[in-house]
């Protein structure tokens, strides 16, 4: 889902520059002084750890496709602290030639800020409703992995529309980038399930769902305001 | 902080670090184009463009080796600059 430069339009990718760099200043100023220090070791970790899973991809054939990990990100630190580590993540793979320089922008929006948000609210609404039939931890297990794969299909339809401003992508392919994304998610939601699982079992305090969470202040989204009943243990 | 604590989370790093060295080595990971790159490239026909930023480790060719050395760059990298970012961004415990 990394999009190099000279594909797609220089307006587009000014506006989506513009996006993403208000949405990185609001992430900065939603998470500073909102966790403790001894919680930091694992946030670096975690940002290795999701570099690390985009450096392999699994067979899709005819395609493949890689570990993005904003849902996971957004449920452990919540929106603001995933999308800082996706932020980070996709600096240093363009870096690296994976993903443009000028399409920065882009690629921060559809796999950090849309995803961030997306994947976060859906496993919200999921954890919530999961929760009365079951305990917290396999809530957030199941409604992280579902989320994830969700997320991972609506990204790349929103790429899809993106890519219609490229004269030869049309709808039929749209489709096609959408759906051999359904595979993919599994993919994503398999691997959202493991890495999780690990952290459930062995931090629950950096799980943001969690009651023994420690980043729940910087967890914190505006949304708390506007509808309580989703927000409230 | 204890041993516990700090084995919990080099543990991940190290097991991480394991996986895709081993996936790398093997040459387990797919080389087919990911999902965006065959819809657009393969499956809609737009062509592919040329000559762009090919990245800071384009001067080391392509391998195994050098996969697998910038890959491991690439993830100390994150680490540090993740670690160093949050360790601003936090509240310091007395």
């Amino acid at each position: 889902m990394h999009v190099p430069d000279g594909i797609l339009p220089i307006w587009l990718l000014a506006i989506l520059y513009v996006v993403s760099g208000l949405m990185l200043y609001i992430s900065v100023k939603r998470i500073n002084k909102r966790f403790d220090d001894r919680l930091v070791p694992y946030m670096g970790v975690l940002a290795a750890v999701i570099f690390a899973a985009q450096l392999v991809n699994f067979p899709v054939p005819p395609s493949s496709g890689h570990l993005v990990g904003s849902t996971l990100l957004a449920v452990m630190l919540g929106p603001w602290g995933g999308m800082l580590i996706i932020g980070m993540v996709l600096f240093v793979q363009a870096l690296y030639g994976d993903g443009g320089l000028l399409t920065y922008g882009l690629n921060f929006f559809n796999m950090g800020v849309f995803s961030c948000i997306i994947g976060w609210a859906l496993a919200l609404v999921l954890f919530k409703g999961l929760k009365r039939i079951t305990d917290e931890k396999k809530s957030v297990l199941v409604s992280t992995s579902i989320a994830s794969f969700i997320t991972t299909v609506l990204a790349a339809f929103v790429l899809g529309l993106e890519l219609l401003t490229v004269p030869g992508f049309g709808f039929t392919a749209l489709s096609a980038i959408t759906i051999v994304h359904v595979f993919i998610g599994i993919g994503e939601a398999v691997l959202t399930f493991v890495i999780l699982l690990y952290f459930v079992k062995a931090k629950p305090q950096v799980i943001s769902f969690l009651k023994e969470s420690e980043v729940s202040e910087m967890a914190s989204v505006p949304i708390s305001v506007l509808a309580p009943p989703l927000m409230e243990e | 902080m204890d041993r516990n604590e700090a084995i919990k989370y080099v543990l991940p790093l190290i097991l991480v670090i394991a996986i895709i060295s081993a996936v790398i080595l093997l040459g387990l990971a797919s080389q087919n184009p990911d999902g965006f790159e065959w819809s657009l490239f393969d499956f809609a026909g737009v062509g592919e463009p040329e000559g762009g930023f090919e990245g800071i480790w384009a001067f080391l060719g392509e391998g195994v080796a050098v996969d697998l050395l910038t890959g491991i760059i690439g993830i100390v990298a994150i680490l540090i600059l993740g670690y160093a970012f949050f360790w601003m961004t936090s509240r310091k415990s007395e």
